[in-house]
């Protein structure tokens, strides 16, 4: 790990991690701090004419002090664990990811997509938009609610 | 009791942008929310591998509107990181100024949009009022009302001459007012109360947990300002203090966002009184060689990071930026179970949410 103060004395620190497996254990570390995940950003690199290589430089917080922690990827296997069930700020990063990047983020709690995407229609007969729901609600779940109370003490001045 | 789904948005009168919530509701109450976002994207991040990195600077600064100058300073931060340049102090006052001006407009911005959601329009235009003080010197002292192009590689694009400087104290002189009176308004009206107490409600460990930004977790009593734990700037050169609530709800995240206005003006006040004579950038047009950096800024929302990877052309290899709004919708997952439908808008409100942002 490399550590750099800047002339505003904030502290940021670096680090090429050569497995890509010790990512968890640097997310356990982080959670043990009370860290979080800032962001997540995955590059393509190389040199032209020769295939891009895909990195991963993961942005950590713990109590102000930033630290990037990078992971290379193999090619052709663009794969990781997920950090999100050890650090919950990881979820939409991640997602993100698998998305922009076509990174598989093995053991995400919630894979789904985050961005638009076909399978999101409006057409569901079930829905029922905010504003009849705000208007008509009351009434309705108001009624609901009386004939869902215990008759006791309803009633007696009927 | 009915149980049913609500869609909100994409396009909703509730929402300044467009976003699609699905919420799972019985009777009135939420029980589940499920976001999907992605309808402004604009793969600016990709298009920004496309250009040099001065032209950056410029398509950075349309990344939003409310927040604009937080992204081209963090931008030009990571660069001047990168290359070690050294920027010139009256230029770190400069960038101050413009920061905390833009700062100002946005948090009114929310405040007004707030009242609004609740229903107390009145309000809503006494504040949107207010703000035309700050959009006049916006207009006056950078020419444009929102993006103000102050920022370039190694220092400003402008500076304040003394009669500006005059100007820009008089002015905020005449917010002052106001804004108590607004603040008071926040602190002990019926209405506002009612509508925004105990809802919405984060607990300080969720927001640690979902690793909330900003007013948001300010509002819950997590006391995270880049300002003050990561100083840049001139920000180490000024007296100013850290507002925090805690009571996790609407309220309090409003009230954040209005007491830090206050903390704003005092801020510019001593940026001007501070600002040392002297250059405002480099005299001459800066190389930046191969490297990487990272960079951090509070922008009105929260902690803005920039990732910004050179090689030896002028095109960077990738700039990647990570905005506040990004990480605060998670936390509508805690917000709002629990809560009555006629509280979603204020709720996605308090958050001050930017999906033009979120979504690049």
């Amino acid at each position: 790990m490399i550590w750099e103060e800047d002339t505003k004395k904030a502290i940021w620190g670096h680090c090429f991690l050569p497995d890509p497996e010790m990512i968890h254990q640097v997310a356990l570390l982080v959670a043990a701090f009370r860290g979080r995940v800032i962001t997540i950003t995955p590059y393509l690199h190389g040199e032209e004419d020769t295939p891009k290589k895909l990195s991963i430089a993961y942005h950590f917080d713990i109590r102000g002090v930033t630290i990037t922690s990078t992971i290379a990827l193999q090619e052709g296997l663009h794969k990781v664990k997920s950090i999100t069930p050890v650090l919950k700020s990881a979820d939409w990063n991640e997602r993100e990811m698998q998305e922009m990047y076509h990174v598989t983020v093995e053991g995400h709690p919630n894979p789904q997509r985050l961005f638009l995407d076909d399978s999101i229609n409006l057409t569901e007969d079930t829905m029922v938009p905010l504003s009849v729901a705000m208007s008509g609600a009351t009434s309705t779940t108001l009624w609901e609610k009386v004939m869902a109370s215990p008759k006791e003490g309803r009633g007696k001045n009927e | 009791m009915s149980s049913y789904t609500v869609p909100i948005g994409p396009i909703h009168v509730v929402l300044e942008e467009p976003i699609y919530f699905k919420l799972a509701v019985e009777g009135e109450t939420v029980k589940g929310v499920d976001i999907t976002a992605g309808h402004v994207h604009r793969g600016m991040e990709f298009l920004t591998m496309q250009r040099n990195i001065y032209q950056n600077i410029t398509l950075t600064e349309r990344v939003c509107s409310l927040c604009s100058n937080n992204h081209p300073f963090t931008y030009c931060m990571a660069l001047e990181k990168i290359a070690r340049i050294e920027v010139p102090v009256r230029a770190e006052f400069l960038r101050v100024v413009a920061d905390e001006i833009k700062r100002i407009a946005s948090n009114l911005f929310n405040a007004g949009m707030l009242t609004h959601i609740i229903g107390f329009d009145s309000l809503f235009m006494h504040i949107m009022q207010i703000r035309e003080i700050i959009q006049d010197v916006k207009e006056t002292l950078y020419g444009n009302r929102m993006d103000l192009a102050a920022n370039c590689i190694g220092g400003v694009r402008y500076d304040l001459t003394a009669e500006q400087g005059k100007y820009l104290t008089t002015n905020l002189q005449k917010l002052k007012k106001p804004l108590a009176e607004i603040i008071k308004l926040f602190m002990t009206n019926k209405l506002i109360r009612l509508r925004t107490e105990g809802v919405g409600v984060l607990p300080r460990d969720k927001a640690i947990e979902y690793g909330v930004v900003g007013p948001v977790a300010r509002g819950s009593n997590v006391t995270y300002d880049v300002r003050k734990e990561n100083p840049y700037a001139a920000y180490n050169y000024l007296d100013f203090d850290l507002i925090t609530e805690t009571s996790g709800d609407v309220h309090a995240r409003a009230l954040v966002r209005l007491k830090e206005i206050v903390q704003s003006i005092s801020i510019i006040e001593q940026a001007v009184k501070l600002m040392p004579e002297g250059p405002t950038c480099p005299d001459y047009l800066p190389v930046i060689p191969a490297g990487e950096a990272v960079a951090k800024s509070e922008a009105p929302r929260g902690e803005l990071l920039y990732f910004v990877k050179t090689n030896t052309s002028d095109i960077p290899e990738r700039i990647k930026w990570r905005v506040p709004t990004f990480m605060n919708w998670e936390a509508l997952q805690v917000m709002m179970p629990g809560c009555k439908l006629a509280d979603i808008p204020v709720i996605v409100g308090s958050i001050d949410p930017c999906i033009s942002c979120t979504e690049r």
